[in-house]
């Protein structure tokens, strides 16, 4: 009994930090209609201030919690008057995602660089030494966290009910464009509660520093469990992210008292699940309703960018012969690099597919990257398989993977889409670490030979580099083919206007099934090359950060045009490559481009140059005497 | 021959009876106009026809098959496709593609042949271009055949709806509307290609305001009030009618 209030207890300190987080998204989300990827990164950001000013500057924890706040919500505000709000007016929802993602990878990169990547312990506010209550022990640190969480809720509701103040934020949750008729200033109110939720995520992130090691990327851990504390409670209702967090909380904690530490995070992954499948608007629904307009879209998807088939061949041809002749010019460092940007552009090709193409966000594709790898290379170390059948059983778990995945998804639109792919890519994560017989665990799988095929090693850094390039080119011309024909339109027309393609005939379902599955298999021969290619496969190689990561190389080379995506991999691959010395400054580079493309390049840069480089138009005149 | 029977057709929208058991037959060949005052519950009917809501009651026989409870991507296999009332032209493609977007459902060559790029596989998408490049430029938009559809006027991207559903090879076409904001001479086009589309075989049901162009070229005109079903028949049997009269232009005062 005591256990199991122990356990209960526990929970319910977990999922207040949930809730906390939570209730920091479904602030903006009610608002403005985003999910704020960043809020995660209020938290490290906060909790770090205060770690420098109260252990390195000795200064009492309380000022420094108060000054700590201050700056993270000073800075939220920044953002949001720099980026956030103005993205609101422009940007469509998914895209507004995949910048708040590039500003918590931002604010990864600068903790990066000014904390390192070691972890960090706040000491506890009142010691260490449990109190007892009967027989049950109760961590300071946690009564802290759950008064903290309640004070919050607590004053967070009176604002919005008994304010004035909040009385405008529910007129802009409900109907913007009435609130703004009637004279509420929709805009600052936009940027009041992104940095509203920002002093949210410090006071969170500083009330639990003492209780986990902070390390840099400690927030996109807490912004993906605050996420789906959300979904689960309902994203737009206040009570929802309460009970979406508790209830995350304390399953996890269950979970991990009664089954295993490896099967919590799968356990709370298939509780988002089932929600996602049965409730997708979470367990509390609100009354509030926000809109999805499917029109919506147009507002950024309006833009065309078409190569003419005779310039495709023709600086197609060229780019090939110019990287034919890499590995006669290039050192071993940057054909490496090059080996893993063209490894990379192939699960990219994919996903370009699926998210350009199709419309449909994933974030999890580098878990099909990792059943790909890890398949193939368990095939090939331990059962002594040949290369060739066991990176096409590689490429059938992955198909297999991605049917059921669709099956389950695809009633799911935009956000719940990115949601649901997201909790596969970390459920992915989770079995490659903990089931260590087969995968090595978390110091990864070693011993991996080089790629064979018939008696030829592919062994060399060139060898390798030439059998990537001629896989690339022909995945490349093959997909091409089919985007620029039935299967493309297609495509289009279902990202932007499903109803409409289905009133045409346009099988919905089935194509984007096609797209999702094209892109798994992809992922999953690029994830065996990877493999093969380092001798090794670790999670972190193919984890949850990885997707993100595949995101961040689409939107800024471009999506929706194929080519795009290999100048967004070779950008954030070769770079870093170039430039030892200012690797540090990686992370933060990358976070700031995919941010900054996703505001103002929504083109990328490749359909950005592509802009700038006249475009020879055949067919036209043609047409016109046969249409004559 | 009637090619749709629509009988006691049914629906409400909580207390708002949409549709009250509205029967009709549409004949082979033949263009039918649907008329009625805003609200009388013409663009219901087109979407219980395609089964974008279920009818509450009654049934919609197309050819011989009901199209009761048929997915609307069935519906469009069947040959009965339809356009909106607002364009929804697709974004993010071109006015050709657009075009060619509507002749999705009879390509032979599916995404096997075309990641292969199949020689017959390409020559159909040839011939499919240059067929949709002749249809865009009978309504004047071959110019702008590689432009955003997005970008055209609203007027012109209606047009590119009825060109993408005659890609579509339609037996039955359903046309919501599709004179709004066109303008005179653009109205006169349009009553051209309905008339050449008819002449071409296809049964058309248009949904339309403009009375001289409905006078002008339908055959058959059906009449709605408040959802249910006034008069129909011929336009001059349709313009005598007094409960017609009444329901345009308000009671007489006896």
């Amino acid at each position: 009994m005591n256990t199991l209030v122990q356990i209960v207890l526990g929970g319910v300190l977990q999922g207040s930090i949930y809730a906390l987080l939570a209730l920091g998204f479904s602030l903006v989300f009610r608002v403005t209609g985003v999910i704020n990827l960043a809020q995660g990164g209020f938290c490290t950001l906060g909790a770090l201030l205060v770690y420098s000013m109260h252990v390195d500057w000795g200064m009492a924890t309380l000022p420094s919690a108060l000054i700590a706040m201050l700056v993270t919500t000073l800075l939220a505000a920044v953002v949001g008057r720099v980026a956030f709000v103005p993205g609101l007016s422009r940007l469509t929802n998914s895209n507004m995602l995949m910048m708040t993602a590039g500003v918590l990878t931002m604010f990864e990169g600068l903790v990066l660089v000014v904390w390192g990547s070691q972890p960090y312990a706040l000491p506890p506010f009142s010691g260490e030494r449990p109190w007892k209550l009967g027989s049950i022990l109760i961590q300071p640190q946690g009564v802290w966290v759950i008064g903290v969480a309640g004070i919050i809720i607590v004053a967070l509701g009176w604002m919005l009910m008994r304010t004035r103040l909040g009385q405008s934020l529910r007129a802009c949750a409900e109907n913007p464009m009435a609130a703004r008729l009637v004279g509420v200033n929709v805009p600052r109110l936009q940027l009041f509660a992104f940095a509203l939720a920002g002093a949210i995520g410090a006071v969170a992130g500083i009330v639990v520093a003492p209780a986990i090691a902070l390390e840099f990327d400690t927030g996109r851990l807490l912004t993906i469990s605050g996420f789906i504390a959300v979904a689960i409670g309902g994203i737009a209702s206040f009570p929802g992210a309460i009970a979406g967090g508790l209830l995350l909380g304390l399953v996890n904690q269950l979970g991990t008292a009664y089954v295993s530490s490896l099967f919590s995070a799968a356990l709370s992954l298939g509780l988002l699940l089932i929600v996602l499948i049965f409730r997708p608007a979470g367990l509390i629904r609100s009354g509030v309703v926000r809109r999805a307009d499917v029109r919506e879209e147009a507002r950024v998807w309006a833009h065309v960018t078409r190569i003419s088939s005779s310039n495709a061949w023709r600086w197609g041809g060229l780019a090939v012969l110019l990287a034919l002749s890499a590995p006669f010019v290039l050192d071993d460092g940057l054909l490496g690099a090059l080996i893993i940007t063209l490894i990379l552009f192939l699960t990219l090709i994919g996903q370009d597919m699926l998210m350009g193409y199709a419309g449909q966000i994933s974030l999890g594709q580098a878990g099909f990257m990792a059943l790909g790898g890890y398949t193939s290379s368990y095939l090939i170390t331990a059962q002594d398989w040949n290369a060739v059948p066991a990176i096409l059983a590689g490429m059938a778990s992955s198909l297999v993977a991605s049917l059921v995945l669709a099956a389950v998804t695809l009633r799911l639109r935009g956000l719940y889409m990115a949601l649901a792919t997201m909790a596969f890519g970390l459920l992915v994560d989770s079995c490659t670490v903990g089931f260590d017989d087969i995968t090595g665990g978390p110091s990864g799988m070693v011993g991996i030979p080089s790629l064979s095929v018939q008696g030829f090693d592919f062994d060399t850094p060139a060898r390798m580099y030439f059998l990537v390039l001629a896989l690339v080119v022909l995945v490349l011309i093959s997909v091409a083919g089919a985007m620029r024909a039935g299967f493309g339109r297609a495509l289009l027309a279902i990202r932007t206007d499903p109803l409409a393609a289905a009133a045409l005939g346009v099988n919905v379902v089935g194509c984007k099934m096609a797209a999702f599955a094209i892109s798994a298999l992809l992922a999953s021969l690029s994830g065996s090359l990877y493999a093969f290619h380092f001798h090794f496969l670790s999670p972190e190689m193919v984890g949850a950060p990885r997707s993100l990561e595949l995101v961040s190389m689409l939107i800024i080379g471009g999506e929706g045009t194929l080519i795009g995506p290999l100048f967004g991999a070779a950008l954030i691959t070769i770079l870093p490559t170039l430039f030892q010395p200012l690797a540090i400054f990686k992370t933060l580079a990358s976070g700031a481009l995919l941010a900054g493309c996703a505001l103002y390049l929504p083109q990328g840069i490749f359909g950005t140059l592509l802009r700038l480089v006249p475009q020879t138009k055949g067919r036209k005149p043609m047409a016109r005497e046969q249409a004559a | 021959m009637s090619v749709l029977q629509v009988r006691d057709l049914r629906r409400s929208f909580g207390g708002l009876l949409a549709t009250a058991d509205v029967s009709f037959d549409v004949a082979e060949h033949s263009l039918t106009a649907l008329i009625g005052p805003n609200g009388a519950g013409k663009t219901t009917l087109f979407n219980l026809i395609t089964n974008l809501f279920a009818p509450d009651a009654g049934s919609v026989t197309f050819e011989g098959t009901s199209l009761i409870g048929l997915s609307p991507s069935a519906i469009a296999r069947l040959g009965v496709i339809r356009t909106f009332q607002t364009a929804r032209v697709f974004p993010g493609m071109t006015v050709l593609e657009n075009a060619m977007a509507g002749h999705h459902r009879l390509l032979r060559h599916g995404l096997v042949s075309q990641l292969a790029w199949w020689p017959r596989q390409r020559a159909e998408e040839r011939r499919l271009a240059d067929r949709a490049m002749a249809l865009l430029d009978l309504v004047g938009l071959a110019d702008q055949a590689d432009q955003p559809a997005t970008q055209l006027p609203m007027g012109a991207q209606k047009l590119l709806e009825v060109i993408r559903a005659l890609l579509a090879q339609p037996k039955l076409l359903l046309l919501d509307e599709p004179a709004a904001g066109l303008n005179d001479t653009e109205t006169a086009e349009l009553a051209a290609l309905l008339r050449a589309i008819q002449a071409c075989g296809v049964t058309v049901m248009v949904v339309e305001h403009n009375m001289s162009l409905v006078m002008t070229i339908a055959d058959q005109v059906i009449v709605l009030e408040a959802g249910r079903l006034i008069a129909s028949g011929s336009p001059a049997q349709v313009q005598s009618n007094p409960r017609v009269i009444a329901a345009y232009l308000g009671e007489e005062v006896a």
